[in-house]
């Protein structure tokens, strides 16, 4: 018992430590500030409070591109409509809360309905379309849906252009008063939906998803109907996107119709491509990485930071073609032929014929 | 209706607009035989394949398995009813494992592919399955490697594993020792006629070896330009005189 207690600690020993390390964060950054654990507990320290919002967004966006990374790196889908999923998650949770004033059960019955059929409404278009053209189906249903939100017709309830505000959030997950029990909230359903995928991925059902990625046309000839399979790797990820919108709009408290937009896709994209593609943990990372650069960068930059954000990803996109976890998963170390390879790919990208260089020299 | 015929084809055919690559087709497959079917490139001997496979739809005609109409069953039946079928360009999953491959084909048929709260490790007897079967078919050592690493010959056992690996009574075997280098041939052929014999199994067969065709089959199907042009035991069609004007004489030259 001993033994495998010990390898269990052992085999997961990173996860572990960062989950150890997510938990005390609230109280270590609080300690910085000279404010007791018990201060901290209260919410009454500033900084901490601070460092947890800017956690809980991290969190709730790892969980969007954990939900990306099943349905793309997984199963091989390319989605351009999936900031639908959490835009509904988002939106139906504020309308529900402010217009209807259901409580959070309810809300959640709901949403959880809405993600099912939003789902199903994929997967109508899947057994039809194939690769680009399902990604451009996907997008002309979340941009019908993100002109929806953005009618004047729908303005009550959604707040048309200037997005869903003065949403009340229940007392007891408030971010304003009771900030670091929604901090734990979002992590605990963070880890949890992260064990369930880790599961699930390496599940019957998640291996025939990987086969479809590699090569539909075989897992059909082996006696796989693959839109099951496609169709299962579609509720899943818009269930937990639903829930990733859910918990936006009661940190928030607010909805702009951005996230309804086909740049919120691109974010979830460009997270997984940052950590690494059908990873999971690169999800995770990806995120982390996305929101603290833009944060830092913002910060110190302004507006021009968005521009050195974006040079800042085409590098990571050509040294790291992997992703950040991708990279190290395959041990491709960060060697010189590996520089000279990004090097070579930046050179082409700009232009310069390389061949012909090569040729030349 | 005779028990004794396995798979069936009723005037098949299949036409792509106005070329018909599948012109009326009928055979009659034995139960435990191993038949071959021959002809030139563009007989249509992949397309009849497609056909009793389920990978495209006949313009008219029947298909019939143990006398019953299999015609439009779709793509992922076929394997669930008996029949399993191997691909003249290689097949397979590039980026998976050997061992996941021939996994992943020994679970499709067992009922727990949508058990997503189990690793898929749960599910020993795929695995038993799957080592068998990699046993069999000779790729051991290979096991752990990611089916793109392999050599082309050993790519060709792997995909014979995959469709070994749910036990079909029936097997579609389209050019299985296609690109293979020729001593490696003979062990291929060996294996399948194996295969065929301990397994008790009915083995269709395209190839263009004609030594191969001429010693392992039971019955060889002759066509030429979508239908058949003649059928018999390797004796009658090496003495059948239309066979030998037509395509082991000239025609095959010709069409190459």
């Amino acid at each position: 018992m001993t033994t495998s207690g010990s390898s269990f600690v052992q085999r997961y020993r990173i996860a572990l430590l960062t989950l150890l390390a997510l938990v005390l964060l609230p109280f270590v950054i609080g300690l910085f500030e000279g404010a007791s654990p018990f201060e901290v507990w209260s919410n009454q320290s500033g900084m901490s409070r601070f460092i947890q919002g800017l956690a809980i967004e991290i969190f709730i966006l790892a969980l969007y591109a954990l939900s990306y990374d099943l349905i793309f790196g997984f199963t091989g889908l390319l989605s351009f409509g999936h900031s639908m999923f959490f835009a509904v998650g988002a939106y139906l949770t504020g309308i529900a809360l402010k217009s209807f004033g259901l409580n959070l059960w309810q809300t959640f019955g709901i949403l959880m309905l809405a993600a099912l059929a939003q789902a199903l409404l994929f997967g109508i278009v899947l057994p039809r379309v194939k690769g680009i053209t399902f990604a451009l189906v996907t997008l002309g249903l979340s941009s019908v849906f993100h002109i929806v939100v953005m009618s004047r017709e729908l303005g009550d309830y959604t707040g048309a252009d200037v997005g869903l505000q003065g949403v009340i959030i229940p007392d007891f997950i408030s971010p304003a008063t009771e900030r670091l029990r929604l901090y734990f909230v979002t992590l605990t359903i963070l880890v949890v939906f992260y064990l369930i995928y880790r599961r699930f991925v390496d599940s019957p059902l998640g291996r025939v998803c990987k086969a479809i990625r590699e090569n539909e046309g075989r897992a059909q000839m082996l006696g796989y109907n693959t839109f099951l399979f496609k169709l299962a790797a579609l509720i899943l990820s818009s269930l937990t996107a639903a829930i990733a919108g859910a918990l936006h709009t009661i940190y928030q408290p607010i909805v702009s119709p951005d996230i309804a937009g086909l740049g919120f896709t691109v974010t979830a994209l460009l997270m997984i491509l940052i950590g690494g593609v059908g990873t999971l943990h690169g999800a995770l990372a990806g995120a982390a990485i996305f929101r603290l650069l833009d944060f830092g960068l913002r910060r110190y930059l302004g507006e021009s930071a968005s521009f050195v954000n974006g040079a800042i990803y085409v590098l990571i996109v050509l040294f790291l073609p992997y992703g950040i976890v991708g990279t190290w998963q395959l041990k491709a170390s960060l060697s010189i032929a590996h520089m000279r390879q990004g090097w070579q790919r930046l050179l082409e990208m700009v232009g310069v014929n390389v061949e012909r260089r090569a040729s030349r020299e | 209706m005779d028990t004794d015929i396995v798979l069936e084809t009723r005037s098949l055919t299949k036409a792509f607009g106005a070329l018909v690559a599948v012109d009326r087709v009928n055979i009659r497959v034995r139960r435990r035989s191993l038949h071959a079917i021959i002809g030139p490139n563009g007989a249509g001997k992949t397309t009849l394949f497609n056909l009793l496979s389920g990978n495209l739809e006949p313009t008219s005609g029947q298909v019939l398995f143990k006398g019953r109409d299999i015609t439009r069953q779709p793509v992922h039946r076929t394997i669930h009813l008996g029949i399993g079928r191997s691909f003249q360009i290689t097949n397979i999953f590039p980026n998976l494992t050997v061992f996941e491959n021939i996994r992943l084909a020994a679970q499709a048929t067992g009922g727990d592919n949508f058990k997503f709260w189990r690793p898929a490790a749960h599910f020993k007897r795929y695995e038993v399955r799957a080592w068998e079967v990699i046993e069999k078919v000779g790729l051991k050592e290979r096991a752990f490697a990611l089916a793109r690493t392999l050599p082309h010959g050993d790519q060709r056992k792997l995909e014979l594993g995959m469709i070994l690996a749910p036990d079909p009574e029936v097997l579609l075997l389209d050019e299985p020792t296609a690109g293979m280098a020729a001593e490696q041939v003979p062990e291929l052929i060996a294996l399948i006629q194996d295969i065929q014999r301990s397994g008790e199994k009915t083995v269709m067969l395209v190839e263009h070896n004609m030594n191969v065709v001429m010693s392992v089959s039971d019955t060889i199907t002759v066509m030429h330009q979508g239908r058949v042009l003649a059928e018999g035991t390797p004796a009658e069609i090496a003495a059948n005189e239309e066979v030998q004007t037509a395509y082991l004489g000239g025609l095959y030259q010709l069409s190459m």
